[in-house]
């Protein structure tokens, strides 16, 4: 029901839209320009190739495109490029962003629909643009006798939660974030953080069917912890190692360690699809049982965002399974630097870690797809199914294969001086 | 050498901060953009399928299945316990392992009762 305002003109609201632009253009050359340089000329600048970088020497090089070169090269090595950029958020929310429009359009195959086809010419490529767009203009309503900051922080920190994750994964060699010696422990204590944030969301929204749907997903994710802790033992038996570049580098020297523990494997599998709330495990947002689980009363942009929180827990955890099972970066060197047009003999990229990147990707997104497959052909189980897969079955599996693991150590085919190391 | 291991957990943490930098103006910028429409009572009442809603919003619940998060705490800190022998096997010696297999035992004599026990009606 929506009515434009009496005085609606649509030349007065392009000539409002050219005025802001012309006076965006002036507060940045008056004011946006001068603090660049007042900025860049206190901070302290590296050296950059064979001399110190200075504002000066920094904008003509920028300008430049043939002296552009290493200030790429210098601020790609950067903390705040891995965290903002490559192995961190914007990578894990270009797979997210990916594994939405994929999962949609691959569901929609199985199940003889079409899926979405009208936002863009192709295929509804724009689906995704159109949905982030609804969701950001659509009003956020806060239930009444919620408890506000929790209601508003929860999102955010499901987000921020899910990225941190990202930070350990490592995607090809010494392209990790944070590469510290109890890389695959630190993924499970901060993966302990979002039954937490669950259950305090689904109390903040003061509703009864969140604080059901929290409460599954209390139990779920705790049925499925122990299982999931378990399945990665028998690879840190194998690797020596809780450093997750470490447990690939011993596999790149022996095998992929799938082929040695894939009970192990199928074990994590499950599990983290229970992580995951993923179905048929999805009993948390069960849409036909309790309206949407700890999500009913979100709204708008709060919905967006812990969607976008889940679909990068997805990519991190389809990610740590390439890591532990499926060898890493492990594979052949398929883009040489001779290939490149114009090739002089000046490397413009890293051979080794450009095929890295590309096997790492493949993988993990095959993974993700093998993630989204239960949805197309499984119905959903009921709770007691679960708490009996997850604490009686899976924790059992878990061990047979741990055994197996230390058969191999000790029977001298794997680990220090072992039969199958390269 | 405890600095640098401290300093080595320092990009989860930006990571973080990050994570609330990206976020955070999200929802700012809906709230900047999305209509906010006059006050209605009935809009903002817990949702229940359009029924007018009975009761508190965070009443007293039927807590099934407690002997299983009981369970958990104990089972996820021996699991955990665990870590540290798998991550040192190659630097002990063989006959440490005994231990080892001892202290599984017990862990799966002590999972097997409390499994058994959980799965009895009438006491929980």
């Amino acid at each position: 029901m929506s009515t434009y305002p009496e005085k609606f003109r649509f030349g007065e609201f392009v000539g409002s839209i050219v005025w802001l632009v012309f006076i965006i253009l002036i507060l940045v050359t008056l004011i946006g320009l001068p603090l660049i340089f007042v900025v860049l000329f206190y901070a302290p600048l590296p050296p950059v190739g064979d001399q110190v970088l200075t504002p000066y020497l920094f904008l003509s090089m920028t300008v430049d495109p043939t002296r552009t070169l290493p200030i790429i090269k210098y601020f790609i090595h950067t903390d705040l490029f891995r965290i903002a950029a490559f192995p961190g958020f914007s990578y894990a929310a270009l797979f997210a962003a990916v594994t939405i429009f994929v999962e949609r359009k691959f569901l929609a195959k199985m199940q003889l629909r079409v899926g979405p086809l009208y936002a863009g010419k192709i295929e509804g490529i724009f689906q995704l643009l159109a949905d982030g767009l609804k969701l950001v203009s659509k009003e956020i309503i806060v239930p009444s006798g919620a408890d506000k900051p929790i209601f508003w922080a929860a999102p955010i920190a499901f987000v921020a939660t899910a990225a941190a994750v990202t930070t350990l994964i490592p995607v090809a060699p010494g392209w990790v974030a944070a590469n510290i010696n109890v890389g695959l422990l630190a993924v499970f204590a901060i993966l302990g953080f979002f039954p937490l944030i669950a259950l305090l969301f689904s109390w903040a929204s003061n509703s009864k069917y969140p604080f059901i749907g929290g409460l599954r997903a209390l139990h779920q994710m705790i049925a499925f912890e122990i299982p999931f802790i378990l399945s990665a033992l028998s690879v840190v038996i194998l690797a020596g190692s809780l450093n997750l570049t470490e447990i690939v580098n011993s596999q790149i020297s022996s095998n992929w360690y799938i082929l040695f523990l894939p009970i192990s494997a199928f074990v994590f599998y499950i599990s983290s699809l229970a992580e995951l709330e993923r179905i048929p495990f999805d009993l948390p947002e069960a849409e036909s049982e309790i309206v949407a689980g700890w999500l009913t009363e979100t709204s708008g942009m709060i919905y967006g965002l812990i969607q976008l929180g889940s679909y990068i827990k997805t990519y991190a955890l389809a990610a740590l399974f390439v890591v532990l099972f499926l060898g890493g970066w492990a594979g052949p060197v398929i883009f040489p630097a001779e290939l490149t047009p114009g090739y002089t003999g000046v490397r413009i990229y890293n051979a080794i870690t450009a095929s890295a990147i590309f096997w790492f990707t493949i993988k993990t997104f095959g993974m993700i797809m093998l993630m989204l497959l239960p949805r197309g052909i499984n119905p959903r189980i009921r709770i007691d199914i679960l708490l009996h897969t997850g604490w009686y079955k899976l924790i059992v599996l878990a061990f047979i294969n741990m055994f197996v693991a230390l058969a191999l150590v000790y029977g001298g085919i794997l680990g220090p001086g072992g039969l199958l190391v390269r | 050498m405890a600095g640098e291991t401290a300093a080595s957990f320092a990009p989860i943490l930006y990571m973080l901060g990050f994570g609330l930098l990206a976020s955070i103006p999200a929802l700012v910028l809906s709230r900047l953009i999305s209509p906010r429409r006059r006050y209605n009572p009935v809009k903002f009442l817990p949702m229940e399928c359009g029924q007018m809603p009975t009761g508190q919003g965070r009443s007293h619940f039927m807590m099934q299945y407690y002997a299983y998060i009981l369970m958990f705490v104990v089972f996820d800190v021996i699991s955990i316990f665990l870590f540290a022998w798998a991550s040192s096997l190659f630097q002990i010696p063989r006959y440490a392992t005994l231990p080892i297999i001892a202290f599984l035992g017990i862990m799966f004599a002590s999972m097997g009762y409390a499994l058994y026990l959980s799965g009895r009606k009438g006491i929980w």
